[in-house]
């Protein structure tokens, strides 16, 4: 009743509200919505970090950005490393989530094993797999020698063509476990009556995960998906620790080219620049996101 | 309830893909821990087998030739200081929000929504240059500000969602009774948010403990920053001396593993809430 009647005169004062509010409002706005705002401009200058004086030069880092070829090779492999991240997080996910609901003993114990790697800093769980990476000392090529298959072995960060993708390896490690708690939590959603009506019907296993569970983590399915691409965007960590972007440019994704350009190159304006084309591609996923759950939405 | 069945062959089966899976995922932790209690001609002799004793050299090593002692007070100040700042602000927000519904709080909770979408990446450089301007650049405070802006977005979200399962009248008593709005929500409302006060804590304190950009950026060079910051910089700095690396990797682990251990129901609780709003 009073919010009808507040709705009248627009700006009716909820001192109480304000109270509540204001001080993550203030936070909010002072440490992430002014920097994000200014960035917006300074993504318009040629500012170099340190000094004071501001040039604007209008879209010429958007123009360089769309020209140079650094940017071009930044993007290949931002997609390639998100892409393989995404399919592999979410089908590791979707299996260890299986397996854990449908084990006879200790899902607990199981579903904890498998968040662990979760728990672990990016610097230290790069740390950790480069030793393991490494060409003479590391345990992946001593395990290689010692199974009689020492011909498979590798310089594995250092092989060109392979360095974006073990990289990828070390995400999918950390990060299946978090969302193999999203699809059990949906997994768990899936009510047994359902499943044990199907099983008078008569239903094989096979039909029964398609026809039901799969419906039924669909929703889960988009999130994830989405969460993974995001985060997949946004990985520094692993790359700082690991290959510095290198060897050359191989391993240079967008994130770790803007940090560079900014910080060892005192181009802080481009590297802005860059991060808008990151913010640009995040919305996008987030509107896909929405829709796709949106049309599920309607066909239930 | 179900009779419990005879396990059938199938079962064992898939007991054994399950451990040979969970072996998979824990290896990397177990070979960090593993060389954290080698000696260094140990771990490049022979990097997968077990210590063959009980050495802790390395974690002596560790604390004598760097400054990991400040770096493990800094990284649990940071993240003891940021939470409880959190708890004090987040929850107040979205009680404000929830409970006050109107044009303008839905707008708020609409602006600080959008915040999840930001990258950190995007707006580091300018946040350096404002952190200078509040003269706040180089101290605690700096990441401790950012840490509770950067959590407002998805706390915001995880908590109202949970006010909206505690009923009102618990709250119009309690006001009846002569409570303040701020005495309700402090002593009638506020215990009631435990659990999801609980994912809150669990899932910032984890990310704040071993975030790495903002402390290596924001916090004075030259001194031990934080534990993470440590570890990169011993990557870079100790090449030929992964026994002092993996003794530390270790200090960082074990925390967040205590607690995961201790309170791992309010990791799935918050992971699952975040998942099914956002």
């Amino acid at each position: 009743m009073e919010q009808a009647k507040a709705g009248k005169s627009r700006f009716k004062v909820d001192k109480v509200a304000i109270a509540f509010i204001a001080p993550a409002f203030i936070f909010y706005t002072l440490f992430i919505i002014w920097p994000t705002v200014s960035s917006v401009y300074y993504s318009f200058t040629s500012w170099d970090g340190i000094s004071p004086k501001l040039r604007f030069i209008g879209l010429a880092n958007y123009k360089e950005i769309f020209t140079s070829a650094r940017f071009g090779n930044a993007l290949k492999n931002t997609v390639i490393l998100t892409v393989f991240i995404s399919i592999f997080e979410n089908a590791f996910a979707l299996i260890l989530a299986l397996i854990v609901d449908s084990v006879r003993w200790a899902k607990n114990l199981f579903r904890s094993a498998f968040y662990i790697p979760v728990l672990i800093s990016g610097i230290v769980s790069g740390f950790i797999w480069k030793i393991m990476y490494n060409y003479n000392f590391g345990a992946i090529n001593s395990m290689l020698t010692s199974m009689g298959m020492g011909n498979f072995k590798q310089d594995w960060l250092g092989n060109t063509s392979l360095t974006l993708i073990m990289v990828g390896v070390v995400l999918v490690w950390k990060g299946a476990g978090y969302y193999m708690i999203i699809y059990l939590a949906s997994l768990q959603s899936v009510s047994t009556d359902i499943l044990e009506a199907a099983d008078i019907d008569g239903a094989s296993p096979f039909q029964k995960f398609k026809n039901i569970t799969v419906p039924m983590i669909s929703g889960a399915f988009t999130i994830n998906f989405t969460l993974s691409l995001i985060n997949g965007l946004k990985v520094f960590d692993q790359i700082s620790v690991m290959t510095d972007g290198g060897p050359g440019f191989t391993s240079e994704t967008l994130v770790y080219l803007l940090y560079k350009v900014g910080f060892n190159e005192g181009r802080q304006g481009f590297g802005t620049a860059v991060g808008i084309v990151l913010l640009f591609l995040i919305i996008v996923l987030n509107t896909i996101q929405q829709k796709f759950l949106r049309s599920r939405e309607v066909q239930l | 309830m179900k009779a419990v069945k005879k396990p059938k062959p199938f079962d064992f089966v898939l007991l054994a893909i399950t451990i040979i899976l969970a072996i998979i995922f824990i290896y990397p932790v177990l070979f960090a821990l593993m060389s954290a209690f080698k000696s260094n001609g140990d771990i490049l002799k022979s990097p997968v087998a077990f210590p063959s004793s009980f050495y802790t050299q390395n974690f002596k090593d560790l604390f004598a030739q760097s400054d990991f002692a400040t770096a493990i007070v800094h990284s649990v100040f940071l993240t003891v200081v940021s939470e409880v700042l959190i708890v004090c602000i987040v929850p107040m927000a979205a009680y404000g929000i929830e409970r006050r519904k109107g044009k303008m709080t839905g707008f708020i909770y609409m602006f600080f929504l959008a915040g999840m979408m930001i990258p950190f990446h995007l707006y580091m450089f300018p946040l350096f240059k404002q952190m200078k301007m509040f003269h706040i650049f180089g101290t605690m405070a700096g990441p401790i500000v950012c840490y509770i802006a950067g959590s407002i977005a998805f706390g915001t979200l995880l908590y109202s969602s949970f006010l909206k399962g505690i009923p009102l009248e618990i709250e119009e008593a309690a006001q009846i009774d002569g409570c303040s709005p701020f005495q309700t929500f402090w002593r009638v409302t506020f215990p009631l948010l435990g659990p999801c006060t609980g994912s809150m804590i669990i899932l910032n304190g984890l990310g704040i403990w071993n975030d790495y950009l903002m402390p290596y950026l924001a916090l004075p060079s030259g001194k031990a920053k934080t534990i993470t910051v440590e570890i990169a910089s011993f990557v870079g700095q100790y090449t030929a001396r992964w026994d002092i690396v993996f003794a530390g990797t270790i200090i960082s682990i074990i925390p967040a593993l205590a607690i995961f251990c201790m309170f791992q129901k309010y990791f799935v609780k918050g992971i699952t809430a975040g998942a099914a709003k956002g």
